[in-house]
């Protein structure tokens, strides 16, 4: 056989198996996986008008992001985009394009398709969390070709590419240029149609949002059901009931049924690391409170040391929660050493009353002092208030006199910003999102002009507070990886020393399961909603789905 | 016979003012949308970039006139979350909620009023009991809870219903027995005690003493006469139900206008928040008007009053 009868045996192998393979297929996928979850959001599925959460439950289904995850660690990884590199002079991303993309329409998915999804998020009439940020750091994006194109920022943005990953935001979703451009937003809107491994069918507001597996096969994964269901039902109890009756395969819950679920004969997945419940200090650094207990760090850690963190994880969270790592990082953080902050936490987050008394004894408070306490919870996140009971109990145990005022998020937000009259002086329960880039969280917590501005203000800058804006500045140039990751490891540890900001658990998504409806799978690290998962979620009968 | 409805027009219109305007400034005071839109690490310039970009912007008064002028030409505004007019919003999801409606009172009626005679006519004794115990417990019990007992008996238990959501005619049975069990209970009451008034009065005594037929003395003479309070009720009742259907809505995922308000608030959905108020508010006081044009029409003194 010469070389020319080989070629052509192997590409008459490969259509037949392609052939085969399509109808196959086709008929492999079948049944309708059923998803309840508390909310939709907005309910749109244009990418432009909605935020991180709807994006990240439903509008994932269907759209693929320019940066994808890393599907075993979490984090950050490969999408739209296969690789992408920085340039010499720190000013230019270079995105290279997985070839052989195809819209639901046929179209295929070209570099053009990628500008215009990010300038059509960058625009004015954009609702998207992040579009002043991207028009401050996009300069301009260039194609190169179909399948690369660079896109040009004013200063480093080290940031970027994460900054365009669902795992972080819901920005680097990309959808149809020349779709959108013939028949309009509008039309768009009601019949949208992306890349994702699955196809929109219907959008009904209030109730449901319904697809269909995508023909052929998805880099992301090929999905083993023909239909996906995405029902919206906001009471709790009645996803469980649906769950149970098998109306539902899969539900959204919190912490406090996920023992029901158990004893009702579902099966509880919990999802790592999709937050961090935590502690913190308003406005300490200012001169009213110089002097003060809540200025002072050893005082913050022995705060900490009250903490019976284990108890909080067992009653609170029914064991289904981690001890942390320092503010903000999980096990997938970027640029960082999990392993030997690990070590640190599991010392410095113990439990150790005894010593928590001796530090406030020394610091000149054994009778304890009065501290005032913000109990709050962010939307989807209502343990917190529970949490955030259970510390201020634990705090009066080493004789702290807790003055525990409730606030509903809606009016607790607008007291966290600007002067902070009413929060200055307190401590409050917060949260932190789980995401694998440390660096813009910290800087929303602490940087003297971000909303936050937790380490000092403008004009009342100490030394560490300006030790930290040097840190940030020189990891937002800096591209060696080694040298990010310890300069990343210096800013965790000049915030952990000051004990501003205290983790008290990791916490995570979790959802009951109707193992008859659907089979056994996996969640993606840190990624709370499941919006990349149903693709690949096996049905009952087929095999587990193995990363 | 005009002059009365002009009246009792402008009457509502003075309400709904009032109405729209406790609305537009309570919705602020619950707080920011931006701040559930926007995550908690999000930066300055994207807050005051999606703020201005929803119009949240201005000066409260400002916003205010803003609101009224369009509300006067009747826009109600854009709802920030699902970006589509309000007014649209809520008139997609009536049709929902009218559907669950007449079922309600159906049971309500078929059940509570035949309740009530049955009370009134043994008044005392061990059915009266047993009737006021239904009544005092469909008016006590948090519809919340009946709901979602409802749903763990019949569906997850004895798998004979759906737990929730719209669709056949098995769907409807949870929730409107969940709405029509208060329906029940107030109409059991008001037809007794209304019975046990117009059975004490002369005509029925006359009626009786010419000889009829008692069935045709209660049922015919007392219930009609008994009914008319409960007609009024009636009237309340389907008001309350468009407005008051928010727990069953929420319980049972059914996509009406009640879990359009829950959603409203929940999300500070400001316009759509104003909207739904101020078209349930036109819807009751048209119901209320229709009920006062005709008991002007049954009652002339009403109208000289």
């Amino acid at each position: 056989m010469n070389c020319r009868q080989g070629l052509a045996g192997w590409a008459l192998t490969l259509l037949l198996a392609a052939g085969l393979a399509g109808p196959l297929m086709a008929q492999d996928q079948k049944g309708t996986l059923v998803f309840a979850v508390e909310s939709l959001g907005a309910q749109t599925l244009d990418p432009i008008l909605e935020g991180r959460p709807g994006n990240a439950v439903y509008q994932a289904v269907m759209y693929d992001s320019l940066v994808g995850y890393n599907f075993e660690k979490g984090g950050v990884g490969p999408g739209v985009a296969e690789r992408w590199l920085l340039s010499e002079d720190g000013l230019a991303w270079t995105f290279h394009i997985r070839p052989g993309q195809k819209f639901h329409n046929g179209d295929p998915l070209t570099a053009h398709d990628v500008k215009f999804s990010l300038e059509r998020q960058m625009a004015p009439n954009s609702i998207a969390a992040a579009a002043a940020t991207m028009r401050r750091t996009i300069k301009s994006i260039d194609i190169v070709n179909d399948l690369t194109l660079v896109i040009n920022t004013p200063s480093p943005q080290i940031g970027l590419p994460p900054a365009l990953s669902r795992a972080v935001a819901p920005e680097g979703a990309i959808m149809p240029k020349a779709y959108i451009e013939k028949v309009g937003e509008e039309e768009f809107r009601r019949k949208p149609i992306g890349s994702g491994p699955w196809r929109f069918v219907r959008n009904v507001p209030g109730d449901r949002i319904e697809f269909e597996a995508a023909v052929g096969t998805h880099w992301r994964g090929t999905p083993n059901f023909k239909n996906l269901h995405i029902l919206l039902v906001p009471e709790e109890s009645t996803r469980v009931a649906m769950v149970r009756t098998g109306e539902a395969a899969i539900a959204s819950i919190g912490p406090e049924t996920m023992l029901s679920a158990s004893r009702g004969g579902l099966e509880v997945l919990s999802v790592p690391g999709t937050m961090q419940a935590i502690f913190q200090f308003w406005g300490t650094y200012r001169p009213e409170f110089k002097g003060s207990p809540v200025a002072n760090p050893r005082v913050r850690q022995a705060l900490s040391l009250a903490i019976d963190r284990q108890q909080i994880i067992d009653h609170v969270m029914n064991g289904k929660a981690l001890m942390p790592y320092p503010f903000a990082t999980f096990g997938y953080t970027e640029y960082f050493s999990a392993e030997r902050w690990w070590q640190w936490a599991s010392g410095a987050y113990r439990y150790d009353p005894a010593m928590a008394k001796k530090i406030l004894a020394e610091e000149g408070y054994p009778n304890g002092f009065e501290l005032k306490f913000a109990n709050t919870a962010l939307p989807g996140t209502q343990f917190m208030v529970d949490i955030g009971t259970a510390i201020a109990d634990m705090w009066t145990k080493v004789g702290v006199k807790v003055t525990l005022k409730h606030y509903e998020w809606g009016t607790f937000a607008p007291l966290a910003r600007g002067d902070q009259v009413g929060l200055a002086g307190w401590a409050s329960m917060f949260r932190t999102a789980g995401r694998p880039d440390v660096p813009w969280r910290y800087n929303g917590a602490f940087d003297p002009q971000a909303d936050a501005h937790l380490l000092g203000e403008k004009d009342n800058c100490d030394a560490t507070c300006q030790a930290f804006v040097t840190i940030y500045k020189d990891l937002g140039a800096e591209r060696d990886p080694v040298k990010r990751t310890h300069l990343t490891d210096r800013m965790v540890e000049l915030v952990a020393d000051t004990w501003m900001v205290v983790p008290i658990i990791e916490g995570m998504g979790y959802y009951a399961i109707n193992t008859r409806k659907v089979g056994r799978f996996a969640a993606i690290p840190g990624r709370h909603e499941l919006g990349d998962v149903f693709e690949r979620m096996p049905r009952p009968e087929q095999s587990p789905w193995k990363k | 016979m005009k002059r009365y409805i002009l009246r009792r027009l402008l009457h509502g219109i003075v309400l709904l003012s009032m109405v729209a305007t406790i609305v537009f400034f309570l919705g602020r005071l619950t707080g920011n949308p931006v701040d559930l839109m926007l995550p908690e690490d999000a930066a300055p310039e994207d807050r005051v970039a999606l703020i201005k970009a929803l119009g949240l912007d201005g000066p409260l008064h400002e916003q205010f006139f803003i609101f009224a002028t369009n509300a006067f030409k009747g826009d109600l505004g854009m709802s920030i979350r699902m970006r589509q007019p309000a007014v649209e919003a809520f008139f997609s999801r009536l049709p929902n909620t009218l559907a669950i409606i007449p079922w309600a009172i159906l049971l309500g009626t078929c059940i509570g009023i035949p309740l009530g005679v049955v009370s009134a006519l043994n008044r005392g004794n061990i059915l009266d009991r047993a009737a006021g115990t239904v009544g005092v417990l469909g008016i006590a019990t948090p519809s919340f809870w009946l709901g979602i007992l409802l749903i763990f008996v019949f569906s997850v238990e004895l798998g004979w219903l759906p737990s929730g959501r719209m669709g056949g005619p098995e769907h409807y049975v949870l929730p409107v027995i969940t709405l029509g069990t208060f329906l029940v209970a107030g109409f059991m009451r008001l037809t007794r005690s209304s019975m046990l008034e117009v059975m004490d009065s002369e005509f029925v005594k006359l009626a009786r003493i010419k000889g009829l037929h008692e069935g045709v003395v209660i049922w015919k003479h007392c219930l009609r006469n008994a009914l008319i309070p409960v007609l009024t009720l009636w009237g309340v009742f389907v008001g309350n139900l468009i407005t008051g259907a928010i727990v069953v809505e929420t319980v049972f995922a059914w996509p009406g206008v009640g879990r359009l308000t829950y959603e409203a608030v929940i999300y500070r959905d400001f316009p759509l928040l104003q909207a739904v108020i101020i078209l349930k508010a036109i819807l009751i006081l048209t119901i209320n008007l229709m009920v006062d044009i005709l008991y002007a029409y049954v009652d002339p003194r009403i109208r000289l009053t």
